[in-house]
């Protein structure tokens, strides 16, 4: 278990491709302190870098220039998989948190063990049993009388709502989600909004949260990161998005960016 | 009727290491595994080799399993080379590529370790005499099935142990969502070559108790392995059952008994020997193909 972190990133830059005729420049200096506990919304349009921050951040890929700082500790050139064990991740996809042919238990198992070695002790146990029963007993989908069902059994719902309790559910140092309301249906989208927003405040978790939904992001977090081409280009923190509606932030977009905006890609669900 | 019975037993059970080392890689880790064609005969050769140079049975059934433990990590270690960078799980290519490239550098290996292309071993004692002597039974027939059923009895309740560990729930998870085992902090690459070594040391137990039950290691034994593992399996899963993983070891192992049954009846009814191979190969296509075909039939 650790508890939530600064982060810092330093002039972060990834190129694709770099040196053929596909080079494309998908980070182009971001600078961003997050301190702990915070929890940041970002949107931009498609192609502004935003999912490549998150990516980069969690370590998917190696970043082609800069630093990326997790709780004082120089992460950069951690491997992915070391760092996640700090970093709770939920995709927009929801069948790509869960491992759809293993039980509920077994896939929750699996979360509790995120931040220490996996060895030889018994993967399921009745006290782990008992942890995931109170946690998920907050989804109020009944999942927790059903452990030895199969995930893929469950609806897409229920899959991200288990995604994002297996993200939280070892106390992350931080939480990345990269649209993961995007490809559900809105009513459902909204319960696991309401219930991303309850865990995050509830466990201070220091959050990036991307979203094509405006409307999301000015109602949800403590600060409001657009980006475009692969920086940041605003950067409003709570006082300052609280008195703003979509129409003003489409607006500003213009202001910062200085092109034409594709407004129909950022419309609101 | 009840020699074909008791035979067919034998023969499953032998070949059952074998067939769990299929399932272990082409549906836990989800990689299609073709060093299994190698690593049978890599266990017949270690053995045969040993025996006749006059170690112990014992000793050389264990360094058998050993070899095909190597022989796994090799083809880990060269799916890790040929994939590039970023991690795609259903990417088959470089899996596909690993275990063809081991599988045929060990014909090369295996011909070094027994020196020619066949070694007899009649009037040495193997494993089964030893055993035989220890207990003062003749090993032929149902003793046989006894002895090595105990054996894939343990051997199954060690893999079902170690599926349930922690290590084997993300071993289960690797070849079931690597994007999230990843994201929750498991190497994959380190349980995916666990894995593999463990699925080829299994086989590679088949190939030495094959060797000392026929009396002979011969360098081409191996050949169509993948086939007919894969076979049993799906026959397995068909016949017994997904229940749980628990059960689907049972079920896996049954599999391997019916297909040898079905061998036995084969031969029975006069087919070629040297047809079982196109006939095996067709059960599995007619197996893997019958999901397709509902789907088109319903459909239209």
């Amino acid at each position: 278990m650790s508890s939530p972190a600064t982060l810092e990133v330093r002039e972060l830059r990834k190129v694709f491709f770099p040196g053929t005729a596909n080079e494309v420049v998908a980070l182009n200096g971001i600078d961003l302190e997050v301190p702990a506990g915070q929890f940041v919304s970002i949107i931009g349009s498609n192609g502004s870098g935003k999912s490549t921050l998150l990516n980069a951040v969690a370590g998917t890929f190696p970043v082609s220039a800069g630093r990326i700082v997790l709780g004082g500790s120089d992460v950069t050139k951690q491997a992915e998989h070391v760092r996640s064990r700090m970093i709770g991740r939920v995709f927009q996809d929801p069948r790509a948190g869960t491992a759809p042919s293993m039980t509920i238990e077994e896939n929750l198992s699996i979360s509790l063990l995120r931040s220490q070695r996996s060895g030889l002790r018994r993967g399921v146990t009745n006290r782990r049993r008992q942890v995931m029963r109170v946690q998920l007993s907050r989804l109020g989908m009944g999942l927790e009388d059903r452990l030895k069902a199969g995930v893929n059994k469950l609806s897409g719902g229920q899959r991200q709502a288990m995604s994002l309790l297996m993200a939280t559910i070892a106390e992350p140092s931080l939480l990345l989600l990269d649209e993961h309301t995007a490809a559900l249906d809105p009513k459902v989208a909204a319960t696991i909004m309401e219930l991303t927003a309850a865990i995050v405040i509830e466990r201070g978790l220091t959050t990036l949260m991307v979203t094509h939904n405006m409307e999301l992001a000015l109602r949800f977090g403590d600060r409001l990161i657009m980006m475009h081409a692969g920086r940041v280009v605003l950067d409003l923190d709570e006082q300052q998005k609280s008195t703003l509606k979509v129409g003003d932030l489409i607006e500003k977009f213009h202001e910062v960016a200085g092109e034409a905006f594709a407004v129909d890609r950022m419309l609101l669900e | 009727m009840q020699v074909i019975v008791s035979s067919a037993l034998e023969q499953g059970l032998i070949y059952c290491f074998m067939v769990l080392g299929v399932f272990l890689t082409f549906r836990v880790l989800d990689f299609p595994d073709l060093t299994v064609d190698g690593s049978l005969p890599l266990g017949a050769a270690v053995t045969g080799a040993l025996i006749v140079g006059g170690h112990s049975p014992l000793l050389a059934t264990t360094a058998g399993v050993g070899a095909g433990l190597c022989a796994g990590l090799v083809t880990g270690c060269l799916h890790l080379l040929l994939k590039s960078g970023e991690s795609d799980s259903t990417n088959y290519g470089p899996k596909l590529l690993a275990g063809i490239l081991t599988m045929t550098a060990l014909y090369t290996v295996n011909l070094r370790i027994m020196g020619r292309s066949n070694i007899p071993l009649l009037g040495v004692d193997t494993i089964f005499e030893k055993l035989g002597k220890l207990l003062s039974l003749t090993m032929i027939g149902w003793n046989v099935v006894l002895a090595v059923g105990a054996l894939a009895i343990v051997v199954k309740y060690f893999l079902d142990w170690l599926l349930h560990t922690e290590f084997g729930l993300t071993l289960l998870a690797t070849g079931d969502n690597e994007q999230m085992i990843r994201a929750m902090g498991t190497n994959t690459n380190f349980t995916r070559i666990v894995g593999l070594s463990l699925a080829n040391g299994l086989v590679a137990l088949s190939g030495s108790l094959v060797a000392q039950q026929q009396g002979f290691a011969d360098v081409g034994m191996g050949i169509g392995t993948i086939v007919a593992g894969l076979a049993s399996v799906i026959m397995g899963e068909v016949i017994f059952g997904l229940r749980s993983v628990s059960w689907v070891l049972f079920s896996v192992i049954g599999g391997s008994i019916v297909y040898r049954l079905l061998i036995a009846v084969s031969l029975r009814l006069g087919i070629a020997p040297t047809d079982l191979k196109l006939l095996t190969a067709a059960l599995v296509v007619v197996a893997l193909s019958i999901p397709t075909v509902r789907r088109k039939v319903v459909r239209s």
